[in-house]
């Protein structure tokens, strides 16, 4: 089989769909749970204007469709408008990740001009100042409100990432009514602080436990109800007890295996998507920062996706068996589990390619965690 | 204003080729994407204001085989659709050359 036809049979795209850059390694904030901070993602001195321009032109000659523009926080960067004014010449749309608290009516009128962001997604923990605050500071709760407001009276879609943690799990209630009903977003999306970054150091005050966790999957299931789907979530409490309780109906009807699992399928990262540190390190994903690729403007991008061998190395995690490993052995889940995130696998267990325990079915249950009962 | 028969694509489309020949058409300022099958992303990729209808429909006919009948007819839709689109206009015929 050629290189060609290999590629074309895994479904992996001539060159990066979308690109995650992550501008900077400022941040006004220190929050708690951040997963940039003292991971390989932070990265030493950011890079100069000319350099970005110089690798959007890049990017467009790889027709590469979108960008998200992350941190680090973004707003940080002097040159921000420059940079999205290069993304927008290069042929390009954008997204924008942020804490919001630096969102002024001026750069949300600029973003709005550009005709091209796809949407803002800002940072709200909470329901009010206390919850959200406890682990981002005082005063960030209004400062990222007023942000979102900005934005709004721009019209530009914003999108509201909610970080579940223990001194807000009790508020999720208040938080989808003030998100959905006060401020009328459209939705908004969960996870919860996960083992990476910041949070390491801050674990036992911030992670949630295993009944923190049962009541965060079961009052988000209620709540998406109640909301009609508006809640959404890729990972944490909400995505975990829809799939879950899924692969439970499964495992009881003992089902034929569901699409992609009993194999290290959760991630299609690296098939469609990459990410640039803020130094101009390639690297598969925001989260494994530390597999480095090679560096823009020196190294050919669209050489670097099809040919490096760590990318290579990741795409073949597919082909991995859960029954290769020990942990997995006589797991009545196998048929109906993709392994999840490598990187959640790497930061706890120090290798991409092996099922993350963080979202493993079956060592939470073992752990005392109960399924919600289905809404 | 007068025009030729030269179709010009809108240079600020994307066109996203994969390795099996087949490509997105992305539009940034709209964000819309369509799927191209192998034969419209070559008809697309001529729309440089120097192909004429005939020409494109020549070099076509030479890269396939048992073209159908009405292959000119599919050809003269799809870059009606395009034009209709606004993703392809005409070439200004004193500015070009014709092949």
């Amino acid at each position: 089989m050629t290189m060609d036809n290999r590629l074309t049979h895994m479904r992996v795209m001539k060159t990066p769909k979308s690109v995650d850059l992550s501008i900077t390694n400022r941040c006004n904030l220190r929050c708690s749970y951040c997963y940039h901070f003292t991971s390989e993602s932070e990265s030493g001195t950011d890079l100069p204007t000319q350099e970005w321009l110089r690798f959007f032109e890049e990017l467009n000659r790889c027709a590469v469709m979108d960008v998200t523009i992350a941190g680090g926080e973004p707003f940080m960067r002097e040159d921000l408008k420059e940079l999205i004014e290069g993304v927008v010449r290069n042929r390009m749309r954008f997204s924008i990740l942020s804490n919001g608290t630096l969102i002024t009516d001026e750069m949300a009128a600029f973003i709005a001009a550009t005709g091209r962001c796809n949407s803002v997604q800002i940072s709200i923990d909470g329901s009010f100042p206390g919850s959200h605050d406890a682990f981002r500071g005082e005063g960030n709760f209004a400062r990222a409100v007023a942000g979102l407001k900005h934005l709004q009276n721009h019209h530009i879609p914003v999108t509201v990432r909610v970080t579940i943690h223990r001194h807000n799990v009790s508020d999720l209630e208040e938080i989808a009514r003030f998100l959905l009903e006060e401020l009328k977003l459209p939705g908004f999306s969960t996870n919860a602080a996960s083992y990476a970054g910041l949070c390491r150091t801050f674990s036992d005050e911030v992670q949630l436990t295993v009944d923190e966790r049962s009541l965060a999957m079961e009052t988000l299931l209620r709540l998406d109800n109640k909301y009609e789907g508006r809640i959404g979530a890729q990972a944490g409490p909400l995505a975990e007890a829809r799939y879950w309780l899924e692969m439970e109906r499964a495992r009881k009807e003992n089902r034929d295996p569901m699409t992609d699992c009993g194999y290290l399928r959760s991630c299609g990262g690296g098939f469609s998507k990459m990410a640039v540190r803020a130094d101009g390190e390639m690297v598969p994903c925001t989260q494994m920062s530390h597999i480095e690729l090679g560096r823009i403007n020196r190294d050919d991008l669209a050489e670097v996706w099809i040919t490096h061998s760590e990318l290579i190395r990741l795409r073949d995690r597919r082909d991995i068996s859960l029954n290769d490993f020990e942990s997995c052995q006589e797991c009545e889940y196998i048929p109906y589990c993709r392994g999840y995130c490598p990187a959640m696998a790497y930061t706890i267990m120090g290798q991409e390619n092996h099922p993350s325990p963080d979202a493993c079915l079956k060592l939470f249950l073992e752990a005392g965690g109960r399924l919600p009962e289905q809404v | 204003m007068k025009y030729d028969n030269k179709p010009l694509a809108d240079p600020l489309l994307v066109l996203r080729e994969e390795f099996d020949d087949w490509a997105i058409l992305f539009d940034p300022d709209t964000g819309d994407s369509f799927g191209l099958n192998p034969v419209s992303v070559f008809i697309f990729k001529h729309l440089d204001g120097r192909h004429t209808l005939q020409s494109i429909m020549t070099e076509l006919l030479d890269k396939c085989e048992d073209a159908p009948d009405d292959a000119e007819q599919y050809v003269r839709d799809f870059i009606d659709d395009l034009v209709e689109r606004g993703f392809a206009g005409y070439a200004l015929g004193a500015e070009v050359n014709a092949l």
